[in-house]
């Protein structure tokens, strides 16, 4: 797409209330086709571990109900205090509540098909995007600011940050049962990335992997 | 084949939330006046580098290795991708050749365009090298991955939002606390009542009893009917507590099995 330079920019498509949608719907159609991704070949999903692990407990055959609730709900506080700040947190509206709620809800009534067709995936995200900015431009349109909450998003934010820290001494304790050569890769790696200032999940990770891949795990 | 597969359908996706992304963030620069769209960490973020691409450029990549760490290992990417990488590397691009914040970084359709880019390349790469790992490395990662995450979903979790549910005030603790027990009962799992008793609670702390708490309440309501009706936690319930569960709600039970 080539695009006019002369055009003003305060007035022009890029700034206009009603550029906004496109933007959500491209942003949704991806991270929603994310979420097809990780459905079909276990890569891909734009999210925190901690928060794909509330999807993956459901597609375990355990119950979606966590990661609905968590992601519908993240998805409604921040619609709400998107239009009110002037900046939409793409992190719970789009990549949770899109790419985690509503799939885990599509789910959890046994509708399968957005997730495993490619196209189907871009289009479901896109039309979820698109309804998700116009909401915002009407909501920035017709209220004037009256509602100041943020219905407890600041909390709810504090908490998933919180849990997601647990989760990285916890890859170390689960390394340690699954076995020595793993447990001590975890271990060292986890040391490793704390030192380095990076959070110590990633590090146990690697570490568990580099030392499992010279010494595989024994199945009895 | 599966790899050009995830390739292609990774571009695409990249490009697309590339694309957005780069929109999203330029427009946050002309905040409230344009509805901006991203976070106000990635903001500071971009502020922080003051333009500089070098800074830009580098402040991405110590995020590229740790999200690359978590695809290979788990299949997820971490937000940073979307928060950091793509709006950090679409600035250094654009301001290695123009050092004028005000027609790069600020400028919605450059970033834009270069999101899209930039997008459309990390995303393809890291996918297509995250698909590639053997699955020897496959089974440490379930067998390490798998406990870990179950741990955290079980138990963590609903304890860690319990808690700030408690902390936020009266009110939330009253409701989370409430709400997450019937929520374990009923959905198997505390987090989604907590979560929705946090919702209610500083709804109403901050706004009252307005129209928005009110459907708030009947729509939580509705979903715990619903999920328990489905998961036939009126028939545990009855017989838990030696009660002999009617002929008529058996039937009425027996009705939607038969459709699904």
């Amino acid at each position: 797409m080539i695009v006019d330079n002369n055009e003003d920019l305060q007035t022009g498509f890029w700034l206009s209330e009603w550029a906004f949608p496109i933007f959500t719907a491209f942003l949704a159609a991806g991270v929603f086709a994310g979420t097809h991704m990780y459905y079909v070949y276990h890569i891909g999903a734009f999210n925190e571990i901690a928060i794909v692990a509330m999807l993956e407990a459901g597609l375990k055959g355990g119950s979606f109900g966590a990661a609905a609730a968590f992601g519908a709900s993240f998805l409604f506080a921040r619609i709400l205090e998107g239009p009110l700040v002037g900046i939409l947190d793409i992190g719970g509206s789009i990549m949770t509540g899109v790419g985690i709620g509503i799939p885990a809800i599509f789910l959890s009534m046994g509708i399968t098909g957005p997730l495993e067709s490619f196209p189907l995936a871009l289009l479901t995200g896109a039309v979820i995007g698109l309804a998700i900015g116009c909401i915002i431009i009407i909501i920035r349109k017709y209220t004037v600011a009256s509602n100041e909450s943020t219905f407890g998003a600041d909390v709810m934010m504090g908490a998933g940050n919180a849990s997601g820290r647990y989760l990285g001494p916890m890859i170390v304790i689960a390394a340690a049962m699954a076995s020595i050569p793993v447990g001590i890769g975890a271990t060292i790696g986890a040391a490793v990335f704390y030192a380095w200032k990076k959070p110590i999940a990633g590090g146990a990770i690697i570490g568990a992997m580099i030392l499992g891949a010279l010494f595989p795990i024994m199945t009895k | 084949m599966d790899f050009i597969e995830i390739l292609m359908k990774s571009v695409i996706i990249g490009a697309c939330m590339g694309f957005a992304v780069g929109a999203g963030a330029a427009r946050m620069f002309h905040a409230p006046q344009a509805q901006g769209m991203g976070a106000f960490r990635t903001l500071g973020e971009l502020n922080a580098c003051e333009g500089d691409p070098i800074a830009h450029f580098s402040f991405g990549l110590g995020f590229l290795f740790n999200s690359w760490a978590s695809i290979v290992g788990t299949g997820a990417f971490t937000q940073d991708v979307v928060h950091r990488i793509i709006p950090n590397w679409s600035a250094a691009v654009l301001l290695m050749r123009n050092k004028n914040i005000a027609e790069t970084l600020h400028n919605p359709a450059k970033m834009a365009l270069t999101g899209a880019v930039i997008g459309a390349v990390v995303i393809g790469l890291m996918n297509s090298t995250a698909v590639a790992i053997p699955p020897a490395l496959q089974l440490i990662a379930t067998k390490v991955l798998v406990p870990a995450a179950n741990w955290l979903i079980n138990l963590v979790m609903p304890i860690v939002f319990w808690m700030a549910a408690l902390d936020a005030g009266r009110r939330t603790g009253v409701w989370g606390t409430i709400l997450g027990g019937l929520s374990h009962l009923v959905m198997g799992n505390a987090v989604p009542g907590i979560v929705l008793g946090i919702l209610i609670g500083k709804g109403v702390d901050d706004g009252g009893w307005n129209h928005i708490t009110r459907i708030l309440v009947v729509a939580v309501v509705l979903l715990f009917v619903l999920s328990g009706f489905f998961r036939e936690f009126d028939i545990k319930l009855l017989t838990e507590f030696y009660v002999d569960v009617p002929d008529g709600l058996k039937a009425f039970h027996a009705l939607f099995k038969a459709g699904a």
